[in-house]
């Protein structure tokens, strides 16, 4: 037997779908929302139904988009011949945030995981290849996450492009900047080590 | 260079809801009846130390039985008695353990077991008799604890290594089930190898010195006859990609990786027999004790500092000659901490240079120093 009225109980049941929100916390955004006042409730239910039915992925890029094509897809300021690879739209934002990259995007979404059932089918992987050769890209640069699973993807890609003319590079990864060396952890600063460069 | 311990306190650890200890440089000797908890304080220590108990997986079982955490404190004394350094462990099944070391947030679990509290242990339990005697994982699992200690970065490639191999195995598996295809075999080949090689390079590396100080120390606990250490390879560093390749067809038939170190194993040798297979009880346990006495002069060989020996009951088994020549070994360590049921095994020539701590029922009764030097 429910303990709350049904429309209640399914408001719970459908929040606490939601990643990081657990029965209590769903519990209690249900409340809010229902002692709240009606129009932030249909504020939020209608920008719930308008990023559903107006949001969807770039045709070519899979970054999310209102149009046919995304924003930075359609910018021809930048740079055409480089794309970097990234597992997730969100990760797009954080490299714009650097200022420093100014080429095209491709979402994976996603990475290689054989343990949660993620083939390279079930990634934009084959789209990324045939973008490559139709857009004659000249590098990509993979920026998939410095885990074993994003690694492994990195590298699958690499090796899906090893016959074709494409420079496929990777993000380097050690130090941050303006830290203090005896800060590092010492993972992060072994890997800086054997990536160390000459001056 | 003495790096010892010198005062432990325990909350809700095992059989102790609150307990102190007090300990010495040199030996230092745990005594009561059985049962009340002298294996539960060399246990606190090396939970201190490394921040994860040696003896048990079901770490929860350390929490004293109807509470719901356990704290460990230390006092390490570095290099001379001014210079200490605290450290504790807060630990609450299901939560993250909290380290600290001299009050501040310590570093991660892997860095902290990689000598972060600036000391490290060499321990014995009764059960570790299946160095020898048990399964290759049991040989693995030495291997793997004494290189961890000493270098994060092994540590690392361990368990990145499991990672790669787990992923690896479940696409073996959705290979030969129909799921997924071929495809990303390759990819995870490589994977596993880049980890893979990490942890044969530093198996590699330990084991010739490992099998110096081993045969050494086995040719004192037993006598001439020639006693060696040999890793025994699924696969070695040259062939590993190669021989990897030629595994697909097994290894997808199986749903397992069938070479690498996860299923290396090394041979203990004596006299040219192999003492898993053959070995009498008597053997096996002084052939363990010597890769034990291995292990503190590997560690005193890669850092320049003693490890804190932590032997638990290994008095009993042993004859009078060889309990004579412990004590020894034990006094002139820069720490070991041992425990008995029985003083009587001990000269008191021994006894008068030891700590002697007292135990009862999860109390500390006493520590007496009796002229122990300095």
């Amino acid at each position: 037997m429910a303990t709350y009225a049904r429309p209640v109980e399914r408001l719970i049941t459908e929040l606490s779908k939601l990643p990081s929100i657990g029965p209590k916390s769903a519990q209690r955004i249900a409340f809010h929302i229902v002692r709240g006042r009606q129009d932030d409730a249909f504020g939020l239910a209608d920008a719930l139904r308008e990023v559903k039915e107006k949001i969807h992925p770039c045709k070519r890029c899979f970054n999310l988009t209102e149009a046919e094509e995304c924003d930075i897809c359609r910018d021809t300021r930048r740079d055409q011949s480089v794309i970097c690879a990234v597992e997730d739209p969100y990760d797009i934002g954080s490299i714009e945030r650097t200022g420093e990259y100014r080429g095209l995007y491709h979402v994976l979404g996603g990475a290689l995981s054989p343990l949660d059932g993620i083939d390279p089918e079930n990634l934009r992987i084959a789209e990324l290849l045939e973008r490559v050769q139709r857009e004659e890209t000249k590098e990509i640069v993979i920026a998939t996450n410095p885990n074993t699973t994003g690694e492994a993807t990195a590298l699958f890609i690499a090796q899906e492009l090893e016959d074709s003319p494409v420079r496929v590079t990777a993000l380097a990864s050690g130090l941050p900047v303006g830290g203090d060396l005896e800060y590092a952890d010492e993972v992060t600063l072994g890997r800086a080590f054997a990536g160390r460069r000459e001056l | 260079m003495t790096v010892y311990l010198r005062a432990l306190r325990l909350v809700n650890f095992r059989n102790y809801a609150d307990a102190t200890a007090l300990l010495s440089p040199g030996l230092n000797i745990i005594v009561g009846d059985n049962a009340q908890g002298k294996t539960n304080l060399l246990e606190a220590i090396s939970f201190t130390v490394t921040g994860s108990t040696p003896r048990t997986p079901r770490e929860n079982e350390v929490v004293r039985w109807g509470e719901d955490f356990a704290r460990t404190e230390a006092r390490i004394s570095l290099d001379g008695s001014t210079d200490e350094r605290a450290v504790a462990i807060g630990y609450a099944p299901g939560q993250k353990k909290r380290i600290t070391v001299d009050g501040a947030p310590g570093p991660s679990l892997t860095n902290y077991a990689a000598g972060g509290a600036g000391a490290r242990v060499v321990t014995f339990f009764p059960d570790d008799i299946r160095v020898v005697k048990g399964a290759p994982a049991d040989r693995r699992e030495f291997l793997d604890t004494l290189l961890s200690s000493l270098r994060p970065a092994y540590a690392r490639a361990v368990v990145e290594y499991a990672k790669a191999v787990g992923q690896r195995n479940q696409l073996l598996r959705r290979i030969r089930d129909g799921f997924s295809s071929e495809r990303t075999l390759a990819t995870w080949d490589r994977k596993v190898v880049d980890f893979g090689k990490v942890v044969l390079e530093g198996r590699e590396a330990a084991m010739e010195p490992l099998e110096e100080y081993f045969r050494d120390s086995l040719r004192v606990l037993y006598g001439s006859e020639k006693a060696a250490i040999r890793y025994s390879y699924t696969t070695t560093l040259g062939d590993y990609s190669e021989a990897l390749r030629e595994a697909h067809a097994t290894d997808i038939d199986r749903g397992t990786t069938s070479i690498g170190p996860h299923r290396d194993d090394f041979e203990v040798l004596l006299g040219g027999v192999n003492l898993t297979m053959f070995g009498s009880q008597g053997q096996q346990r002084l052939a363990t004790l010597a890769l034990k006495f291995a292990a503190r002069d590997y560690v005193r060989g890669m850092v320049g500092e003693d490890p804190i020996l932590l032997f638990d009951d290994v008095m009993s088994e042993l004859d009078e000659s060889r309990r004579e020549y412990l004590a020894g070994y034990f006094l002139e360590s820069t720490q070991a901490v041992i425990s008995t049921t029985n003083l009587e095994y001990f000269g008191s020539d021994i006894l008068q240079r030891t700590r002697i701590i007292r135990i009862s029922g999860g109390s500390i009764l006493e520590t007496a120093t009796n002229g122990v030097r300095k």
